[in-house]
């Protein structure tokens, strides 16, 4: 095979179950200290990619290399892989101290070392008051950090986290963004961020790779899949609110996004207001225009002209296939 | 909260059956224990004093009975909680046609106890039965398996083994149901083997389960009665007696009616106590079972 650059790298890896076909031929890298953002609806094959990496189930095709060395065979236990789930999966017996312990113990770590290591992310993560607590005595965003402290204790070769933070509520999901970014990405280990949450993976990630039905969509940075998406699926899944789409002649489709629209008193497309959103430091205009239904985001302060016309800079047009979805040259 | 008149009313029915099939023989075997009531009285209560309770005492034949109950119990119960859990840790294994075999280990539980122990003793019987028949065709000779108190002790307990693992088994199982499988794939990331999953996380997630069988299992042990009574009839020799069994003598044997209600009522609170301490000792046990997720 050819050389592998350090990291993490996905090899047409593939998972089919019961004749469906989950995961189809993905290829992926992910450097050391790269965080890669697995974005994409339910049943896209995110999490289905991370448990693949885990080793938690076979992959049916492909690879898993990491650092040049084929894991794809191994035991999830001999991958040295880190993984948060959505539901934390905290030991309820035990308490935090116990939680952290436990797979220390399990690899036979000495008592003072264990110790030792369980101090020190405790000291990292705040936790060393909640020590002595179960889980059911933690709060949401608490159970999180411990989740996080039992995947950080392991100095695991790479991190997975499942939707780590989508029980925690908007503004503390907020908060821990950054927190999170500084104790995960820009170590040795490529991380690995599965989330269905644009603006949570455009805000963790270096890189998002966009899955829809177990193929991967495009992968770039979050402004390269937002300025250049491949196809309609990519434009439409970023940004919010959604990109116009207006049907044009020859079985094109126009993108346009919200934010892209200008309100004024020329323009080719003459639209009504049907109905305002305010939004403190925007607006988010609902029209109606001769194509259809659009949306419009301008500055609140901005004033409705009584003949109201649509213009926009040719840069932002995004062509594509209205039957395909395919991404055309304008 | 008040109780109100419609809420009162509405527990009334549950009430009143609990009280027409538990507090009024309870209280009936209470004032009956107090009085000698036999055929030597003309089957007429006459107040005896605590002449019943000084009779309980000295009588040799229910400590002996109590013993045997007791062994009888924790020996098929501690057994079956071991096999139960085999069994559920087996069915909860991604097997084919797994729902087949979860209703076919059940079968012995929904026969009959009497039918059950009629073919346990046909299985036994000297010389007609199969295992007799068995040993016969190796060449050894037909073996009375109920004529001897070891082999017959041997063959209840496993009887009611047999009979009632697929309870505890089924019991288990959903306790096994209710443990995320994601708290076994963390572990098993960490590099668990299956062993050490079992005994760090398993069995500690099961135990409120493992103590529901328990408790469940052993208030039914105790109590045994129609398997003992059928399949050895408390014999040989009275060793395989159980105290229901010596009551039940009491009263439809002996027509000793103040005296059986005596027995009950000493079994009965001798259940109440081992219950009672079993079910404060098993409370103490009880977990959280939080694993994270929504606060």
């Amino acid at each position: 095979m050819t050389i592998t650059a350090p990291g993490l790298e996905l090899r047409q890896l593939s998972r089919e179950l019961e004749g469906r076909r989950l995961l189809d031929g993905l290829d992926l890298q992910v450097a050391p200290g790269e965080c890669v953002a697995l974005l994409g609806p339910s049943g896209c094959g995110k999490s289905t990619t991370l448990r693949l990496v885990a080793g938690l189930d076979p992959a049916s095709e492909g690879n898993v290399l990491l650092d040049g060395e084929d894991l794809t065979l191994r035991e999830p236990g001999e991958r040295q892989v880190a993984m948060v789930f959505q539901s934390y999966a905290l030991y309820p017996h035990l308490s935090v101290q116990g939680n952290l312990e436990l797979g220390l113990k399990v690899r036979g770590v000495p008592a003072a070392e264990r110790r030792q290591r369980i101090d020190a992310i405790l000291d990292l993560l705040q936790l060393g008051s909640l020590r002595h607590r179960r889980p059911a005595q933690l709060s949401g965003g608490q159970r999180q950090r411990v989740a996080l402290a039992r995947a950080l204790l392991r100095q695991p070769r790479i991190v997975l986290l499942d939707e780590p933070m989508s029980n925690l509520d908007a503004q503390l999901r907020e908060e821990l963004r950054p927190e999170l970014r500084r104790l995960l990405c820009g170590g040795e280990q490529p991380v690995i961020y599965v989330t269905h949450d644009q603006q949570e993976a455009t805000g963790m990630a270096d890189r998002i790779a966009l899955l829809e039905g177990g193929r991967l969509q495009q992968v770039g940075t979050p402004r390269e899949l937002y300025e250049n998406p491949a196809n309609r699926f990519v434009a439409s899944f970023l940004g919010r609110p959604a990109i116009n789409l207006l049907p044009m002649a020859h079985r094109r489709q126009l993108g346009l996004r919200p934010e892209h629209l200008i309100l004024g008193e020329e323009g080719p497309l003459a639209a009504r207001l049907l109905r305002r959103e305010w939004w403190g430091h925007q607006q988010l205009l609902w029209l109606e225009s001769d194509q259809g239904p659009l949306r419009l985001l301008t500055s609140a302060a901005a004033a409705m002209p009584p003949q109201p016309r649509l213009s926009w800079q040719r840069r932002h047009e995004l062509w594509f296939d209205a039957d395909s979805g395919a991404r055309l040259a304008p | 909260m008040k109780l109100s008149g419609a809420k009162a009313l509405l527990m009334l029915p549950a009430l009143l059956l609990l009280v027409a099939v538990f507090l009024y023989p309870l209280l009936r075997y209470g004032w009956l224990s107090g009085h000698a009531s036999s055929v030597l009285t003309g089957l007429r209560p006459v107040p005896n004093g605590g002449a019943n309770w000084q009779r309980l005492i000295e009588d040799v034949r229910f400590w002996k009975d109590a013993g045997q109950t007791l062994r009888f119990a924790f020996c098929s119960v501690a057994l079956e909680l071991a096999g139960g859990l085999g069994v559920a840790l087996l069915l909860h294994q991604p097997l084919r046609g797994r729902g087949t075999l979860r209703a076919l280990t059940l079968l012995p539980w929904a026969l009959p106890t009497t039918v059950m122990a009629l073919g346990w003793r046909w299985i036994l019987n000297d010389p007609h039965g199969p295992l007799n028949a068995a040993l016969r065709s190796l060449g050894a000779p037909s073996y009375g398996f109920l004529t001897t108190p070891a082999t017959t002790w041997f063959f209840a307990v496993l009887a009611d083994v047999w009979k009632t693992m697929p309870f505890v088994a089924l019991l288990l199982l959903a306790g096994l149901q209710s443990i995320p499988a994601d708290l076994e794939e963390t572990l098993r990331l960490e590099g668990a083997s299956r062993i050490q999953i079992l005994r760090r996380l398993t069995l500690p997630l099961l135990v409120p389960y493992l103590s529901l069988a328990l408790l469940f299992r052993l208030a039914q042990a105790l109590g045994v009665f129609d398997l003992i009574q059928v399949l050895t009839g408390g014999g040989p020799g009275g060793s395989t007696e159980s105290l229901s069994l010596y009551a039940y003598l009491n009263a439809m044997r002996f027509l000793d009616f103040g005296y059986a209600a005596t027995v009950m009522l000493a079994t009965f609170l001798l259940l109440a106590v081992l219950l009672g301490v079993g079910w404060l000792l098993l409370r103490r046990a009880r977990i959280a079972r939080t694993t994270g997720g929504p606060a």
